[in-house]
């Protein structure tokens, strides 16, 4: 099962094409633009969520967006080295960008 | 664990580069060995030597190769994405006729068979890629 | 090298628009090469690589599915393409420069469950 990085805006289609392979066996990253996809009450946060994997938003980035008090709680925020402890539980990453 | 890092993600442009760096210092932070970081496409940027960026800023070619330093990392450059962009070392820049060594000795230029061989290795790859 | 890992190589994007398309293929035929043949996967934009008759040579570039026909000599037989970005564009298997196996989005996820790496361009 893989980890799935993604660091792409819900409008771009890296964003639509993670969602469609994201399995409740998965786990999500947000990095990059794709931390704007866990803004509370939005289409794009409540379909990641709908998705079943685990959710995680790295933390340095969430913080650059200026947003990170409007993320929805279901993303756990990690440091790096809660990102390399995630890639040590899942044997493989796919990375949307 | 024996990680492999494959950057696409340039230097100038985004978060992903330095993010690729991060997780490589994070990485050997928690006891893992990083088998080789493969530069491609626009990542391969990460090592022009001539390259300045701005001060206040973060200089990812100077971090990758410090951090290549100080940890005796294999840092490989895909050779055809490297010349395209004017990255050359001392024989590439004789056998082509050009004026000036651009590559960071931090670096190497090495064949697509460096990241074929690191992918039969390694326990993890990671790729950092974008914007695209 | 021994074969010891499944490699997905998943790529995403347009032939001409960027330069990733072709490093992808660059890297799946490097790889073929040193007998550690990938299984390919064409997802989303990346379809538009397997168009046939491409003719790049008005635009100073070599033809990537030019390219593409080259991967049976190198023994990349199973290509896979994401069969709802295919419909979406208009395009059938019988649009593209090689022989093809399509898959819906659950087979896709399997694929991405079942190797051991994942390289994506």
């Amino acid at each position: 099962m893989p980890l799935h990085t993604l660091n792409a805006t819900p409008n771009q289609s890296a964003f639509a094409q993670c969602l469609r392979m994201l399995g409740p066996q998965d786990a999500l990253l947000l990095l990059g633009d794709g931390v704007y996809g866990a803004i509370k009450d939005t289409e794009a946060a409540k379909a990641l969520q709908n998705s079943g994997a685990e959710l995680y938003i790295l933390e340095p980035d969430a913080r650059a967006s200026g947003l990170e008090k409007r993320l929805a709680e279901c993303f756990k925020p990690l440091d790096y080295d809660g990102f390399v402890e995630l890639s040590e539980r899942f044997p493989s990453q796919q990375a949307w960008y | 664990m024996n990680y492999a890092l494959l950057v696409l993600a340039s230097p100038a442009s985004g978060l992903s580069n330095l993010s690729a760096l991060r997780f490589a210092e994070a990485a050997l932070a928690r006891g893992h060995k990083i088998h080789r970081v493969f530069f491609l496409d626009q990542g391969t940027s990460s090592g022009l030597a001539t390259s300045v960026y701005p001060q206040g800023e973060a200089d990812p070619v100077a971090l990758w190769a410090e951090l290549g330093e100080r940890h005796n990392l294999d840092l490989v450059l895909c050779i055809s994405s490297a010349l395209k962009r004017g990255l050359l070392d001392a024989s590439e820049a004789a056998r082509y006729e050009r004026q000036a060594q651009t590559l960071h000795p931090a670096f190497s230029l090495g064949g697509l068979g460096l990241l074929v061989e690191a992918t039969a290795e390694v326990d993890r790859l990671l790729t950092f890629g974008g914007p695209s | 090298m021994t074969q010891t890992k499944k490699v997905l190589l998943l790529t995403r994007h347009a032939p001409y628009g960027g330069s990733l398309a072709r490093a992808a293929v660059d890297a799946a035929l490097a790889a073929a090469a040193f007998e550690q043949a990938p299984s390919l996967l064409f997802m989303g934009d990346a379809v538009l690589q397997l168009v046939s008759d491409q003719d790049a040579s008005a635009v100073g570039t070599r033809s990537h599915g030019r390219v593409l026909e080259s991967l049976p000599l190198y023994d990349i037989d199973q290509v896979f393409v994401d069969q709802t970005a295919l419909l979406e564009y208009g395009l059938t298997s019988h649009d593209l420069a090689i022989d093809v196996i399509l898959l819906d989005d659950p087979a896709m996820r399997q694929m991405l469950a079942d190797h051991d790496h994942i390289l994506s361009f």
